[in-house]
């Protein structure tokens, strides 16, 4: 599982601190000279410069230093953690670190609240990032948050949010009909993980294999998005993936057809990796001489973010 | 210890804020040479007198390495000093001092220091994305085996904004915090900037409403209290006794000056709302020999309303956790009783990059030069600058005092 927001990469130096976290124990080295805890990972003590250091284990409780909420993400990977619950944690053992909360409503963040670790899988290799939640919350210490998971857990929870009763609109009734037209969208809905696989099977199928969708390795390197990004096209019929909750049904009709599209657009991109969801609208009902048509607005998100990654107008028409 | 007083800054220059995406586009080192003209005009001077250069080393568009040789040969300059310096918006403060204390040495006569901000014009073969990839992670390294790419950019850490916004909201916990006198430092230096017509936001009024009104970027810094990036660029002379009496203008001579870093992340200070500009200025103060109440005008480096705030109280305008009654009790116009950011700060300039601190340091030298146009001070002999660079980790101060 590829994903744009940046994974830590171990080095010599630290990977002690990065194994341990896969397992789900805290590590952190202490200088046998001076006892004084050392974070981030160095060969030597900060403070009496000594290189004789441990690697221990610590129970990684502490108290939270700092924090803030972002009301615009940090960068646009992180939109579907907004907010973002930016933190610095300073453990038991004085050292502090830069993380993430989880777990905790903003209204119950304070400094100096007690805190305690939740090792966080973020990629299929098993990378874990230590996060932290408030000591008095009774959350699993390891949890899974691969785009994978993440998406299967958003799946089950769309299964059970099917709308019971829905409104049936016959489709010659043209003001029924015209009374669906609407400024607000729908409930979202399912999500589903856009994966490099995913990508690469659409460049074959399409013959589009430009590198900005298929070279991870370049793209990295050269793309202005930090790592590939799916094709415009793909995340636009992957909308046929995405069941959105209807509270309405149209119904009585012979034959419905699919017109194409009145405007499609591609406004954000969709980094590998992304979970996508969608929402929809109907834009405006006409009657024609052939029968009703019906144009919906259908977009498509990143998780989290407020632009668009496809805008797209169907016109349907109901005979 | 430190310096005496002999170098001045006696001329400057600086292009009008402008944004990106209108403004001229210009190599960077054309830039330098541009506005070293143009600061060489505006003192009097003639090339020939320059022997010293402090250049704004990253991101030089044109050289990654061996700047200040290139930038002397393009000059048709002879130095006796080269310098880069790299210590973000604390460069502008950093690049005077240095200068001044070639002069002072005997090294130099006159030293230009000089920050071009403009983008460069992309070759045929230059892919213009690395400028995104660079902006991508504000400043963060990505480096193999940087502290910041491993331990803070996967949890999102990165840029300025949050850096800021959790100072903010640790000194909100152990001080309190009131949005009003935060909003009131952007508005008075919008007031300073209404009587500058250089300034991105001349004939712009703000309220306190408007910036309380603005959208949260990172609670509690809503978009108002953070600076706007602008192309720009800003050039200084720093001469000699004797080569400042030959210029034109009344020299602002650095008396005191004083720099601390001690960490890249604040998250690793030793107290984050404690802040390097504290000895920073508790040193320049004391070379200097002057107190606090001898300052007639305060140029404080402000990328964010926090950055004000906690320089008032630690370099010691204000008492430590009672700066936002401070705020609220004086006129930081240029009308008031604690002048402050007369041009209108970065917040109401605009920031052009790392040159956006030159405009604190021009701002001063044209205070004392009697040069400040409708927003002249009646009186201003002494200033004190203050540059900040990264999140509160490079700080510096400087004294200056006219000739």
């Amino acid at each position: 599982m590829s994903t744009n927001k940046p994974l830590p990469t171990a080095t010599e130096i630290s990977a002690p601190f990065w194994n341990g976290l896969k397992a789900g124990r805290l590590t952190i080295p202490q200088c046998k000279s001076c006892g004084h805890w050392v974070f981030f990972p160095r060969r030597h003590c900060d403070k009496c410069w000594s290189q004789d250091l441990a690697w221990k284990e610590v129970k990684g409780t502490g108290t939270l230093y700092t924090y803030t909420l972002t009301r615009v993400p940090t960068l646009p990977d992180f939109a579907d953690e907004m907010p973002q619950k930016m933190a610095v944690v300073e453990l038991d053992e004085g050292v502090r670190i830069n993380t993430t909360l989880i777990g905790v409503d903003e209204s119950e963040i304070k400094v100096g609240m007690r805190v305690k670790p939740v090792f966080d899988t973020v990629s299929a290799n098993g990378t874990a990032l230590l996060r932290f939640t408030a000591a008095d919350k009774d959350m699993a210490e390891r949890i899974d948050s691969t785009p994978a998971a993440l998406a299967a857990a958003a799946e089950a929870a769309a299964s059970t949010a099917e709308v019971a009763d829905k409104r049936q609109v016959r489709f010659d009734d043209e003001a029924a009909m015209k009374s669906l037209v609407s400024e607000a969208y729908s409930a979202w809905s399912n999500q589903i993980v856009v994966d490099q696989a995913l990508i690469d099977e659409f460049a074959k199928l399409s013959g589009d294999d430009y590198w900005i969708h298929t070279d991870p390795e370049r793209a990295r390197k050269q793309s202005p998005f930090g790592g590939t990004i799916a094709h415009g096209a793909l995340v636009q019929v992957l909308q046929s993936r995405l069941r959105i909750p209807l509270d309405y049904e149209v119904v009585g009709f012979n034959n419905m057809v699919n017109y194409g599209s009145d405007r499609l657009r591609f406004p954000a991109p969709v980094p590998a990796g992304s979970r996508i969801h969608a929402r929809t609208r109907v834009k405006s009902v006409e009657k024609l001489p052939k029968g009703m048509q019906l144009t919906m607005e259908i977009v498509t998100h990143v998780v989290g973010s407020e632009r668009p990654s496809v805008i797209n107008d169907l016109v349907i028409l109901y005979m | 210890m430190g310096l005496k007083g002999n170098a001045a800054i006696v001329g400057a220059a600086q292009y009008r804020p402008e944004k990106y995406a209108t403004a001229p586009r210009m190599f960077h080192l054309e830039q330098v040479a541009d506005l070293a003209g143009q600061a060489l005009a505006d003192a009097g001077l003639k090339a020939s007198d320059i022997d010293g250069l402090v250049i704004h080393g990253p991101q030089f568009h044109e050289a990654q390495v061996f700047v200040p040789a290139m930038a002397a040969e393009y000059l048709g300059l002879s130095l006796n000093f080269a310098e880069v310096v790299d210590l973000g918006g604390c460069s502008s403060v950093a690049a005077v001092w240095r200068a001044a204390m070639a002069v002072e040495m005997g090294l130099c006569q006159a030293v230009l220091c000089v920050i071009p901000a403009r983008m460069a014009p992309f070759g045929p073969d230059e892919d213009p994305s690395w400028m995104a990839r660079a902006m991508r992670f504000g400043g963060h390294s990505t480096a193999f085996g940087a502290p910041e790419a491993e331990f803070d950019l996967p949890y999102g850490h990165m840029g300025q904004n949050t850096g800021y916004a959790m100072i903010a909201q640790r000194y909100a916990a152990k001080y309190g915090y009131d949005p009003v006198a935060m909003a009131k430092i952007a508005v008075d230096q919008r007031t300073n900037a209404l009587a500058n017509p250089d300034a991105s936001f001349f004939g712009k009024p703000l309220s306190i409403e408007d910036v309380l009104a603005s959208k949260m970027v990172a609670e509690p810094l809503r978009v108002l209290e953070i600076v706007m990036p602008v192309a720009g660029g800003a050039a200084v002379i720093v001469a000699s006794k004797e080569v400042a009496a030959r210029a034109k203008n009344r020299g602002a001579c650095i008396t005191g000056f004083g720099e601390h870093l001690y960490f890249k992340s604040p998250t690793y200070a030793t107290e984050m709302t404690d802040t390097p500009i504290g000895p920073a200025a508790e040193r320049a103060f004391a070379m200097a020999g002057i107190q606090r109440s001898d300052i007639h005008a305060a140029q404080i480096y402000d990328c964010y309303t926090i950055t004000v705030l906690l320089t008032l109280e630690d370099a010691g305008f204000a008492p430590k956790g009672e700066g936002m009654r401070w705020v609220r009790e004086h006129d930081l116009t240029y009308k008031g009783n604690f002048p402050m950011n007369t041009h209108g700060g970065q917040l109401s300039f605009g920031q052009s990059g790392t040159a956006g601190g030159m405009s604190q340091v021009i701002e001063a030298f044209h205070q004392i030069s009697g040069r400040a146009g409708e927003r002249q001070l009646k009186r201003c002999d002494t200033v004190f600058v203050s540059g900040t660079g990264g999140v509160m980790s490079e700080q510096g101060a400087l004294i200056l005092q006219g000739a």
